[in-house]
């Protein structure tokens, strides 16, 4: 069998894998795709970030007609299909296949559909979905195959009454109630999205908040917002067993004796590489502890010849961090320069109300500095959030401890990924606080509240002059 | 002008103006259907649903209390086989034992017909695992791999009650070459008279050509695929001919076609003695 040659060769086409071999293209080199779905795009397009922002913007306008039942007299149809409320996905889906497709094709990557299994560092073997094999060597290899759902051993996902984050809007109709396992990202974007819809949503997990690298203070908004929704939060629950009892619920039990039921169950106990065909020993390489791909600043594993980019190496998981690295990767790995790469990355979670951050959280800032000024802006004072009824919405600027410069901003609130990069701008160009408060922003916005939360850290600062 | 072609034509005449005998959906498999799609239903009112069929409740006592269910207990009452095996499940058992042969009157084809329907119900039951093995909706698939034949019946009842009416008699083999040719069309009026859900429809409408683009496309592929496998084992055990060997089951297009690779596929058929117990429970 005659083996097929390329400059460099990317495994899996989500975020990552699609900027790197797109980048590796574009200076001239043969590239090849290999993609084992049949459609490109990889979790992230077909069955996480794109698929939920689907039903997220179905859920805020059931959220906001139930708000206003007074004005529509709205009531949600008890058994409304599930693909009812994601009907424009497989437009969405679609129109982001043919763009991809052009793109690979506009730059000449070659794509193939099949499973990837390292033979050595430089050799790979395809498996096709027909069952037919072919070989292909390169110089170069960067694996972005992303992640898949890990599964506790306690939990029996069946897809039909317990389900993963992948399966999760296989669902036929809206569950009566459903159990969230988890409080992380994932967890905190379902069990919000579905409450909003009407289900009775039951988040457990193990640590006492969810989304604990946020501070306290922005969890404990979205747990009241998530909890005014009707849902409830089961902090500190070591999960002893998820199952489905055979006749009428999934039951959920802690190992202190709690007990949940609920029609269906998602596990969102989080994400592994997703590298379980790539047989990675043959290329000399292995996964960490984690079970995660270690690699270097520039994304170079230990195999100097093959990078990884993406899921497959862990935080911050993010799919504009991935297209970056996935960029960076081929960069590297064809001696490319690129500048530094921008460690401020905001993290958006699309959550009901969504919540953002960028740079150093309160909690994170005290930790390095020691001393920090803290300003805060409630949305309720805002003439913008009063307008669109937002009741839980906060904004949080942290600065140094002379309260000059920012070290981070966060937000909960409904905007909260669009409004969050004023902040990030401001921590690029590393500004004093004082910019927000001596630029106009249009009014009524919401972006007034880094107006407000600014001046907040302006009067700490002056009366700690003062106190001199 | 052969009869044959005569009662053909007559078929279609029937068709083309909404003058088939639908039988209607059994009252309470149609209850039944109701029932488990509101949230606000208990177990308690889909025993007594059940119980006011005599002849249902009894097909699913029997099926609650077959090895492939209960395997270790006798279940004695339906509160207790519902509280046992689940809403959804009952559901599935009273939906396929109120489609049984008896529903349909087709005197001298009530082996091919009983036949036809234990085919339908493997199908819908391959089709669950399909969509299991591919991550697709696992609670539609059941419904739509039950129904993609329905039209079967209710084209052999036509024809004979056309034969009947014509006063003449009809092969076998022109019977079952009728049905063939105009079972998708007629199940598809069932379907609409039984006011099953549009991606039901749709997978009976685009069984034969599932490439062509349409809202329920993936769940019409894992009809066809649970149509195949069952096509295949089915085969084997009433000794039909032409069967679809092991080989190219594996090697269909709509495997692939649903991103399944080869080991998937075997991990699939693995699931045959499962299967079987339920299709058996089922249509015991």
């Amino acid at each position: 069998m005659s083996a097929r040659h390329y400059d460099l060769i990317v495994i899996g086409s989500g975020p990552a894998g699609q900027k790197a071999a797109v980048q590796a293209a574009k200076t001239g080199k043969t590239v090849a795709l290999v993609e084992k779905d049949r459609e490109l795009g990889g979790s992230c397009v077909q069955r996480g970030t794109i698929p939920s922002k689907t039903l997220r913007e179905n859920a805020l306008r059931v959220k906001n007609m139930r708000m206003n039942a007074s004005i529509a007299n709205f009531e949600l149809a008890e058994d409304l299909e599930l693909a009812t409320l994601i009907n424009r996905l497989e437009e969405v889906l679609a129109a982001h296949d043919v763009y991809m497709r052009k793109q690979m094709q506009r730059n000449g990557v070659e794509l193939i559909h099949g499973r990837a299994h390292f033979i050595s560092d430089t050799e790979l073997a395809i498996t096709t979905v027909r069952g037919e094999y072919a070989i292909l060597t390169t110089q170069f290899f960067v694996i972005a195959t992303g992640s898949y759902p890990r599964t506790p051993d306690n939990v029996e996902v069946d897809h039909e009454h317990i389900f993963d984050s992948d399966s999760i809007l296989s669902m036929m109709y809206l569950p009566k109630s459903l159990t969230v396992l988890g409080g992380g990202v994932i967890a905190s974007e379902y069990a919000s999205i579905f409450q909003a819809l009407g289900v009775k949503v039951t988040m457990v997990d193990k640590y006492p908040q969810p989304l604990g690298f946020l501070d306290e203070d922005l969890t404990a908004k979205f747990v009241h917002a998530f909890e005014h929704m009707g849902g409830k939060w089961v902090g500190n629950c070591m999960l002893e067993r998820a199952f489905w009892n055979g006749f009428d619920a999934v039951v959920t039990t802690c190992t202190d004796g709690r007990e949940f039921k609920s029609d269906k169950l998602l596990c969102a106990a989080g994400r592994l590489a997703d590298v379980g065909d790539l047989n990675i020993e043959n290329a000399g390489l292995e996964l960490n502890a984690r079970g995660l791909i270690d690699v270097d600043d520039n994304l170079r594993t230990r195999v100097p010849n093959i990078f990884a980019a993406g899921d497959v190496v862990g935080p911050p998981s993010l799919a504009s961090a991935s297209m970056e690295q996935g960029r960076r990767a081929s960069c590297n790995a064809l001696d490319i320069q690129v500048g530094e790469m921008h460690s401020l990355i905001p993290s958006g979670i699309y959550s009901i109300p969504e919540l953002s951050s960028v740079g150093l959280s309160e909690k994170q800032a005290r930790e390095k500095y020691g001393e920090v000024i803290v300003g805060a802006a409630s949305f309720e004072e805002i003439a913008r959030g009063q307008i669109s009824g937002i009741q839980d919405g906060m904004l949080k600027i942290v600065c140094d401890a002379a309260g000059m410069k920012v070290l981070g901003v966060m937000i909960v609130a409904e905007g909260a990924t669009e409004l969050i990069h004023i902040g990030q701008m401001a921590l690029i160009a590393q500004a004093d606080v004082d910019i927000f408060v001596e630029s106009i922003f249009n009014f009524p916005t919401l972006a007034e509240a880094y107006r407000v939360a600014a001046l907040h850290v302006i009067g700490q600062r002056s009366q700690k002059k003062d106190c001199y | 002008m052969p009869t044959s072609t005569l009662i053909s034509e007559k078929l279609q005449q029937r068709i083309v103006h909404d003058q088939l005998d639908v039988p209607m959906l059994p009252e309470v498999a149609g209850k039944v259907m109701r029932l488990t799609q509101d949230p606000d239903s208990e177990s308690v009112d889909l025993a007594r649903l059940i119980q006011s069929d005599q002849i249902l409740a009894g097909k699913v006592m029997r099926a609650a209390n077959s090895a492939a269910y209960s395997p270790n207990s006798s279940i004695v009452s339906l509160q207790q086989a519902i509280t046992r095996l689940g809403m959804k499940l009952i559901a599935e058992i009273a939906l396929s034992a109120s489609i049984s042969a008896e529903v349909f009157n087709t005197p001298g084809f009530e082996s091919h017909i009983t036949y036809r329907i234990k085919y339908s119900l493997a199908t819908g039951l391959w089709a669950k695992e399909v969509a299991r093995a591919s991550r697709k909706n696992v609670e539609a698939a059941f419904l739509a791999g039950l129904m993609h034949d329905i039209g079967r019946p209710v084209a052999v009842q036509s024809v004979l009650q056309i034969a009947r009416s014509m006063n003449v008699k009809i092969a076998k083999e022109d019977v079952l070459r009728i049905e063939d040719e105009y079972q998708q069309q007629i199940g598809l009026r069932v379907l609409e008279k039984w006011e099953m859900p549009s991606s039901v429809c749709h997978s009976l409408q685009y069984f034969h050509d599932y490439s062509t683009p349409h809202s329920a496309q993936v769940q019409t592929m894992i009809v066809v695929a649970g149509a195949l496998i069952t096509s295949h084992y089915m085969c084997e055990q009433e000794g039909d001919k032409p069967c679809l060997s092991l080989e190219e089951l594996k090697s269909e297009a709509v495997f692939a076609d649903l991103n399944l690779y080869p080991d998937q596929i075997d991990a699939l058929l693995e699931k045959e003695t499962a299967v079987n117990s339920a299709v058996e429970a089922m249509s015991a």
